[in-house]
């Protein structure tokens, strides 16, 4: 507790500091990079790309702000997490990776075959004494650099991040996300017909959490107490509720560029056939048992692999609750579907809004438009608070470790996001 | 600038200096929120206002109001400055600030996680969600904030 208060009030001037530094570069940037919604890809026509490993401050929406390490898109600014770098299968991937920190790190890349760092093949380091110093060729502290090159492997998604010293360095926020496309599909998650999404509902769920101590040890070149390390901050994206409902590029985010907002319609065999996909990645240390309210989602990936038999049949699976590993990636296909069709005049099905946790979240502040039927708004009970745009849903979607749904212990926070359901017709006000 | 300040004032331990170091942070935000605002070419005033009288009344100090949810939810954020006052504020479920559009009619006082459920702390920031009702707040306009019958206005919707 007494960390907590010596620490904020530093913290919120630092972030005011970082904020009043980068007001400038996203006047800058602003012209060019709408705020949206959805999966932000670093692409490159030689799918070449130029990483920068440096420090940085992110904000959490408690008011604090955290001193980080990442992985930058070199022509950038830092940006937490790593750039997210979309590749196709079967097609060579070169990362150069630029040090701008204090010690030497370098970048894995967890199921990717055959990687050469600087020409040679990627192995563990020791030093003169047989220790292990990283498990492959780092770039040396303070403007070191070094070029890892492999070949794009099954469609789906990787976790990139450090190999030296890892459990400081990943703490610290060395990490990202790879996508890799099939080849000729873009829009599928593998190479099977039935992993195709709709263009543009593509959305990448990087889960992390923060140790505040760890980083201000790091941060004031201090001894780190890994015994007593607990995580405080639970992260999509590198963002904790209420900041995962914002748009990517939000200007209050500066150095948090990615949103958590899923936003589809109702599934429909004719103008809306394709489900989204949800790509999750787990860089933390424990599990985060995540899941969405009010839907399934179909399983069709885990760690860079289709779920295929041998013969090609379909071993996808639907899940609620997805249980992403430290290290793990998942891949999914969710839709939604309105599968009794209830309209307020053509199909009236009488109905008493439940008390689920959609809807009651806390208390009798609820989510919904008052009525069960997507697309119509009732009025306001007295006793309710609520109303939305245009009848559209809001779907909770969290941790479910409860302490992973706050933000240092204030609930709601953390890894908990919505996703936003809109009527079949859109949402006129959009 | 900025950066030597941090320094300076990081070598200062003991509870006097952190109080200093909240006054000194309420500035520098406000400064650094109309920095943001200049740079950003907005018309009229730049910095997020303030309220004394909704300050010494509900102990909180709004800092920011932003279109979120792809323009379906509003966040409300504040920071804490007495917490007795902060935790009464937000717990009255029943009357949670109305946000209106000084550009067209409309507004919301639909509120949705809303409960921290536990004492707030001060010099910490909360929230409230919003409904962004019938898209009641977009985007660069300006919102009067109304609570209880005090206002507070020309905020900046991010
Ligand atoms: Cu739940």
């Amino acid at each position: 507790m007494k960390r907590l208060t010596i620490r904020r009030p530093l913290a919120l001037l630092s972030a005011a500091a970082v904020i009043g530094a980068s007001a400038l570069v996203w006047s800058q940037a602003a012209a060019s990079v709408a705020m949206s919604e959805g999966l932000l890809c670093d692409t490159d026509s030689n799918q070449t790309f130029s990483l920068t490993a440096e420090d940085g401050y992110v904000s959490t929406p408690d008011g604090n702000s955290i001193y980080m390490w990442s992985y930058g898109n070199s022509k950038r600014s830092f940006q937490l997490p790593g750039a997210t770098l979309c590749v196709e299968s079967g097609k060579p991937v070169t990362v150069v990776l630029h040090n701008k920190l204090p010690e030497a790190t370098s970048i894995v890349f967890p199921g990717q075959k055959s990687v050469k760092a600087n020409g040679n093949p990627a192995q563990p380091q020791f030093d003169s004494g047989g220790s292990l110093t990283s498990l492959v060729q780092p770039a040396a502290a303070n403007d070191g650099s070094v070029t890892y090159t492999f070949t794009a492997g099954s469609p789906g998604t990787y976790l990139y991040e450090t190999g030296t010293d890892v459990d400081k360095q990943l703490q610290m926020g060395l990490y990202g996300a790879l996508v890799v496309r099939p080849a000729g599909h873009p829009n599928q998650v593998n190479d099977r017909a039935d992993s195709a999404f709709t263009a543009g509902k593509e959305y990448v769920y990087l889960l992390s959490e923060i140790d505040p101590d760890v980083h201000l040890a790091v941060e004031r070149n201090q001894p780190v107490n890994w015994a007593a390390s607990t995580a405080r901050y639970f992260m999509i994206n590198g963002r904790s509720m209420p900041d995962t409902l914002a748009p990517n590029n939000a200007p209050w985010l500066p150095s948090q560029p990615y949103g958590a907002l899923v936003h589809i319609k109702p599934y429909d065999a004719a103008t809306n056939p394709l489900p989204a996909t949800i790509r999750y990645l787990n860089a933390g240390s424990v599990n985060y048992p995540f899941h969405p309210h009010g839907s399934d989602e179909r399983v069709v990936n885990r760690d860079g692999h289709s779920l295929q038999g041998p013969a090609g049949q379909d071993l996808s699976y639907q899940k609620y609750d997805l249980d992403v590993g430290p290290g793990q990636t998942v891949d999914v296909l969710m839709d939604w579907r309105d599968t009794e069709h209830w309209n307020a005049t053509t199909n009236p099905i009488p109905t008493q809004i439940p008390a689920i946790t959609d809807q009651l979240l806390v208390g009798s502040d609820t989510w919904f438009s008052e009525s069960g039927y997507l697309g119509t708004k009732n009025s306001v009970p007295a006793n309710l608070t609520q109303n939305n745009e245009c009848g559209e849903y809001y779907h909770i979607a969290h941790s479910h470790a409860l302490e992973q749904a706050t933000n240092y212990g204030a609930a709601f926070g953390g890894m908990m996001t919505v996703f936003r359901i809109d009527p079949p017709a859109g949402c006129a006000s959009q | 600038m900025f950066a030597s300040a941090i320094s300076k004032i990081r070598k200062v331990p003991g509870r006097w200096a952190r109080r200093i170091v909240i006054v000194a942070t309420v500035l520098v935000v406000g400064l650094a929120a109309g920095g943001y605002a200049i740079a950003k070419g907005s018309s009229g005033s730049t910095e997020f206002p303030q309220s004394s009288a909704i300050e010494a009344q509900y102990g909180v100090r709004f800092s920011r109001i932003a279109v979120v949810g792809d323009g379906g939810l509003i966040t409300l954020t504040y920071v804490v400055l007495d917490s007795e006052k902060a935790t009464r504020f937000q717990s009255d479920v029943q009357h949670p600030p109305e946000l209106r559009s000084e550009k067209r009619d409309g507004g919301t006082k639909r509120v949705s996680v809303m409960k921290q459920g536990h004492t707030l702390r001060a010099g910490q920031t909360y929230y409230l969600v919003y409904q962004n009702t019938k898209g009641a707040l977009q985007h660069s306009e300006k919102a009067t904030v109304l609570v209880g019958s005090l206002s507070l206005q020309h905020a900046p919707v991010l």
